[in-house]
């Protein structure tokens, strides 16, 4: 305590985060090496955190850092409603400077420090988040009366536009010897939601500690009651911010079983891992005992036991508590950044799931597989609809020819073809001609079908891969359909008929002359003669219609003939047709994979290699994002070590 | 017809609307006979404001809180009955109550665990006070969300974030609009001030400004300060306490004084730990106060820290507000019910039903009578005296039969009573224009409905 108490009592560097250099820290560096040494670390972990871009960690630390080589020990009273602080307040400094009282609370925070003349003002701050400290930027400051400070401060706030009631403080003086000492008490509203629920208490102590700059935390829960399961979560989240805490049991002349009441809250604290410090207080004792200058009360209401744990903690603050404090931030603070580090090589590693080169890598090989799917597809297709194709046209071929050759049956049939033959050999070639001219025709569409059909089996997001050049049928149709001669015909002369006739008639006359005879005529009579005459003319018709017949047989097997090898050579012309088509779309397709081959394995080249690229940077990422996790392991260890240090 | 026999005979229709709706059959079958059963009055607030000791101060002996074994913090509901005994649910499983070590009692449950949950628990006291009032001690504002209260008693320490709760359970629709079922309890009266003597007198100040606060008075009928514990040991005071105030009465005043300064200095100076446990320590500071000034005898000491305690006053705010008008707060719990299940269960035939209800409660004057009682009881519409007094003895604030609100002998006729009820409607409805505020304007116009309505029934 001695060695600051020579220095002067106002702090003269600068309150912003600007480093002060080492020479400003004359008399506060008193015990030297340990005091460089906290510093050393804190500093440490400011540039780490500035490392890591939290500016907001940063500015705080800094703020913070301001604090610890400040001289005052400012003492933050915190708790929920109707607890005490005020009370606890003013029977510290036995004086009425904070408002109590039954259904009026404190609503503005009150700073009370030493002054050599009591002065009261409540100070409109620039912002909101500047600190409550004398040095701090402030937009007003307003006067109050002393005699009535309370009735004062709890009109004037009233008074205030409600805008403002966010950024006021009160500031109280007072010449008292346990304030001259550096201390100053801080007195704020309650909590929102203790003792019921914590969050809304967590986030408010967390504001009020830095606007206060606080570095003590006295905690205020009355007796009569354990601390509730709120507040012990309050408090352990404050002691990742302070070393050590304070606990002030308040009340406990009113309730009859506080040391039982106690003694569990502090078992609670212990289970919760909280560091600390349970005093029973009376504040209405110690004001009796200020009124009676009774020492034996006083020594009951408590205060004293606070009063000297103040003195020691104001004389430790260069020192231990400094350590003790810089050894909790770093902890907490390297715990946070551990936590973003941690999350980051999480997100790395998912992310290598899922990054863009990776994906373009699994995608350029599916497509390669899919291509080498579509190769096998396509081919066997080919030859199976080659296959189809060719046993259809020589199907439709036959059948259509067959059709051609009953239509001549049919024509032969009756006609004669000795008589008809020129007019059915036009007929006959024409027929044929068109025979010819559909089959090919519908081959060559069969023909492009099939190559859109085996286009098809290749991924549609390829493109179009249809060959803009199908071979055509081959091999004109009329060279094939030659002119058909006549065939030979048996002709019926004249004297064929008439020996055809003698024949007949000879037959005639000797069967009427020998019936004619028995009548006594001669054999040769007119009568037999006529008869003769009949079976003659009989004969020679009998004879022509044969001849007819054959003729007409002969030019059937001659047609059948004729168009039976227009035939097997039409179907030839088809065949090959249909064998070059196949070859032509073969080649074309064959080329098209072989292209889309190249361009995928290319890619697929390119892929990996980005993706390698991708993996050794991310690798990098990663092992720079473990060596800081293992620097800020160091850091801890170091932070950790201030607070284990002797004490 | 009675709001009761109104809302019973809606329910009725209801229940032929809804014949074969299993669930709704249920539900309007409870709420029809719960016309015919005593008031329901929640006591709810937060844990430790002293919910437990109030209904113990209601019915004036230790009784709560009532656990059951394994399932604390069950809503317990207290009702008169021929010899102490617990009855828990959903099982219905009834056995007898044992003495807790510290306050209260506890019952011992078969299995709690086997019957699934305690839902509530039913315990049976013979009581006069409870007779015509049946009480919950339940932790949540909702209370017994299963068979909700007619009527509420927030109990709290103080005022403050506890308004957001209330503000949270206001139904602002219908029946539910206006907040004639709330009254809140400033607990622990006994603390307040650092428990000193007059720690009461200062608690009472306070809930005379909060029920003023426009904030407060939007959310509850009147506000009370009371402290239990006193009223409790008040009540239930034995010779044996008398006897041990009197003797810390009777040491010379500074040895007394400096004793009372804190618990530890009272038990060091010799004084009996029960007499702490039963009145605290400010409640034993207020005794020897009491017994110094006058108080001689057991009887009188209890009769003192009874008024003291506040409990009267309560009492008083409860029979008129809630007690009196019963029959109009149970309306309103069963028109709820009813109108929760309407918008529930909308089918075609329960149309008439809902037009039914909104004109039961566009009539629903009663509520509005509430209210303004409650307006003059809190001071906060303020009429010339003796005008007060008319508009409290017409809206019905001493008994609702007409004589009773005309101020004339009960067995008035309806020819006695026409001529005053006429004079009273003029006279009212000259205060409607005559009033200066808006508050007092209101206040004639509620005072005048009441009179035309006398009109209306005597014509």
């Amino acid at each position: 305590m001695e060695s600051w108490e020579a220095g002067p009592t106002a702090y003269a560097g600068p309150a912003s985060p600007v480093r002060p250099g080492r020479t400003e820290l004359g008399a506060l560096a008193a015990s030297g090496a340990s005091a460089s040494l906290w510093l050393d670390v804190l500093d440490a972990t400011i540039r780490t955190c500035q490392e890591h871009g939290r500016t907001d960690l940063v500015s705080w630390l800094w703020q913070r850092r301001a604090q610890l080589l400040h001289p005052h020990l400012r003492v933050l009273v915190v708790g929920a409603a109707k607890q005490g602080k005020s009370q606890l307040i003013n029977a510290l400094i036995n004086a009425p400077v904070c408002v109590v009282g039954e259904d009026r609370g404190t609503t503005v925070p009150t700073v009370v420090r030493h002054t050599e003349a009591p002065t009261a003002q409540l100070i409109v701050r620039a912002a909101p988040d500047t600190g409550w400290t004398p040095d701090a930027a402030r937009q007003d400051s307003i006067p109050l009366a002393l005699d009535r400070l309370a009735d004062a401060l709890t009109e004037t706030v009233a008074v205030q536009p409600a805008a403002t009631v966010e950024r006021l403080y009160a500031d109280v003086g007072v010449p008292r010897a346990l304030l001259a000492s550096g201390l100053q008490l801080i007195d704020t509203p309650p909590l929102p939601g203790l003792p019921a629920v914590a969050p809304a208490a967590v986030g408010r102590l967390r504001e009020l500690a830095t606007d206060g700059r606080a570095d003590l935390v006295v905690f205020v829960c009355e007796a009569g009651r354990e601390l509730s399961d709120a507040e012990v979560d309050v408090l352990a989240d404050l002691a990742r911010l302070f070393p050590s805490l304070v606990v002030a049991y308040t009340k406990t002349d009113y309730a009859a079983h506080w040391r039982r009441d106690l003694e569990a809250s502090r078992m609670r604290l212990v289970q919760a891992g909280v560091p600390a410090t349970v005093v029973p207080l009376s504040a209405t004792l110690r004001a009796r005992a200020v009124q009676t200058g009774d020492a034996a009360l006083n020594g009951e209401s408590g205060f004293p036991a606070l009063i000297s744990l103040l003195e020691a903690t104001v004389a430790a603050k260069p020192d231990r508590l400094a350590r003790a404090t810089v050894g909790v931030l770093g902890r907490t603070v390297t715990e946070r950044l551990a936590v973003t580090l941690r999350d980051d090589l999480d997100a790395q590693r998912a992310e290598s799931e899922t990054s863009h080169a990776v994906k373009r890598l699994h995608e350029t090989q599916r497509r390669m597989d899919e291509l080498r799917k579509c190769a096998t597809r396509w081919q066997t297709r080919l030859s199976d609809e080659v296959g189809d194709l060719m046993s259809d046209i020589e199907h439709d071929l036959r059948e259509r020819t067959r059709a051609v050759i009953a239509r001549a049956d049919e024509t032969f049939t009756e006609a004669d073809p000795a008589r008809v033959w020129d007019e059915f050999e036009q007929w006959l070639r024409e027929a044929l001609l068109e025979v010819a001219q559909t089959s090919l025709g519908w081959l060559g569409d069969r023909a492009e079908w099939l190559a859109r059909a085996v286009a098809a089996e290749f991924p549609a997001d390829l493109g179009d891969v249809l060959p803009n050049w199908v071979p055509g049928v081959q091999g004109d149709a009329s060279d094939r359909v030659t002119e058909l001669e006549s065939p030979p015909v048996e002709r019926f002369t004249m004297t064929q008929k008439l020996f055809t006739g003698l024949r007949g008639s000879y037959g005639g006359v000797l069967m009427v002359g020998l019936v004619t005879s028995l009548t006594g005529m001669s054999l040769i009579n007119p009568i037999s003669l006529s008869g003769g005459a009949v079976f003659g003319g009989k004969s020679i018709r009998e004879e022509g219609k044969s001849l007819l017949r054959r003729r007409q047989a002969v030019a059937r097997a001659t047609v059948r003939q004729h168009v039976d090898e227009i035939y097997v050579g039409l179907a030839k012309d088809a065949k090959d047709s249909v064998r070059r088509i196949q070859r032509a779309l073969r080649d074309h397709f064959t080329a098209v994979t072989e292209d889309l081959q190249e361009a995928i394995i290319e890619s697929l080249r390119s892929a990996k290699a980005d993706a390698e690229r991708e993996a050794a940077v991310r690798d990098g990422r990663a092992r720079r994002t473990e060596q800081e996790l293992i620097r800020l392991a160091g850091l801890q260890k170091q932070a950790l070590g201030l607070l284990a240090g002797p004490g | 017809m009675t709001g009761t026999e109104l809302a019973g005979r809606l329910l009725d229709d209801a229940a032929q609307v809804f014949r074969g709706h299993e669930r709704a059959e249920t539900w309007l079958r409870r709420h029809r006979e719960r016309l015919a059963e005593p008031l329901r009055l929640a006591i709810v607030g937060p844990p430790q404001s002293g919910k437990s000791t109030l209904v113990n101060a209601l019915i004036g002996e230790d009784v709560a809180p009532v656990v059951v074994d394994g399932a604390a913090g069950a809503p317990v509901w207290f009702q008169d009955g021929p010899r102490p005994s617990a009855q828990i649910f959903p099982a219905a499983w009834a056995g007898p109550m044992q003495r807790a070590n510290g306050p209260g009692h506890t019952v011992a449950g078969p299995g709690v665990h086997a019957m699934g949950g305690v839902s509530r628990v039913v315990v049976d006291w013979p009581c006069r006070a409870l007779r015509h009032t049946r009480l919950l001690d339940a932790a949540g504002v909702d209370g017994d969300g299963e068979v909700p209260a007619d009527a509420m008693l927030y109990v709290t320490r103080h005022l403050g974030d506890d308004l957001t709760a209330l503000e949270q359970v206001q139904s602002g629709r219908g029946v539910g609009a206006l907040p004639v079922h709330v009254m809140v309890v400033l607990s622990r009266a006994d603390e307040t001030a650092a428990g000193r003597p007059d720690a009461i007198l200062s608690a009472r100040q306070i809930a005379r400004r909060r029920r003023r606060e426009p904030r407060v008075a939007a959310l509850c009928q009147d506000v009370v300060a009371v402290s239990g514990q006193l009223a409790l040991a008040g009540r239930s005071l034995r010779e044996e306490e008398y006897a041990a105030v009197a003797a810390v009465a009777a040491r010379p005043r500074a040895d007394a004084d400096a004793a009372l300064l804190s618990t530890d200095r009272f038990l060091a100076a010799g004084f009996p730990e029960g007499l702490l446990r039963q009145f605290g320590l400010g409640g034993v500071r207020l005794a020897v106060t009491l017994v110094r000034s006058g108080a001689r005898s057991r009887a009188a000491l209890g009769a003192q820290l009874v008024r003291q305690s506040g409990l009267t006053e309560l009492q008083a705010s409860v029979s008129d507000l809630f007690t009196a008008r019963r029959d109009a707060l149970k309306a309103r719990t069963a028109l709820i019910a009813l109108d929760r299940l309407l918008r529930a269960e909308s089918r075609p035939q329960a149309a008439h039903l809902v037009a039914e209800l909104d004109r039961l409660v566009a009539g629903a004057h009663e509520f509005r009578e509430l209210r303004l009682l409650a307006a003059l009881r809190a001071g906060r519409v303020t009429l010339p005296a003796e005008l007060a007094v008319e508009a409290r003895r017409l809206a019905g604030g001493e008994g609702t039969a007409h004589a009773e609100r005309l101020g004339l002998p009960a067995e008035s006729s309806p020819e006695q009573l026409w001529p005053v009820a006429e004079d009273a409607a003029g006279r009212w409805h000259q205060q409607t224009r005559a009033a200066t505020s808006a508050a007092g304007r209101r206040a004639a116009e509620v005072v005048l409905r009441s009179c035309t309505a006398i009109l209306n029934d005597l014509g």
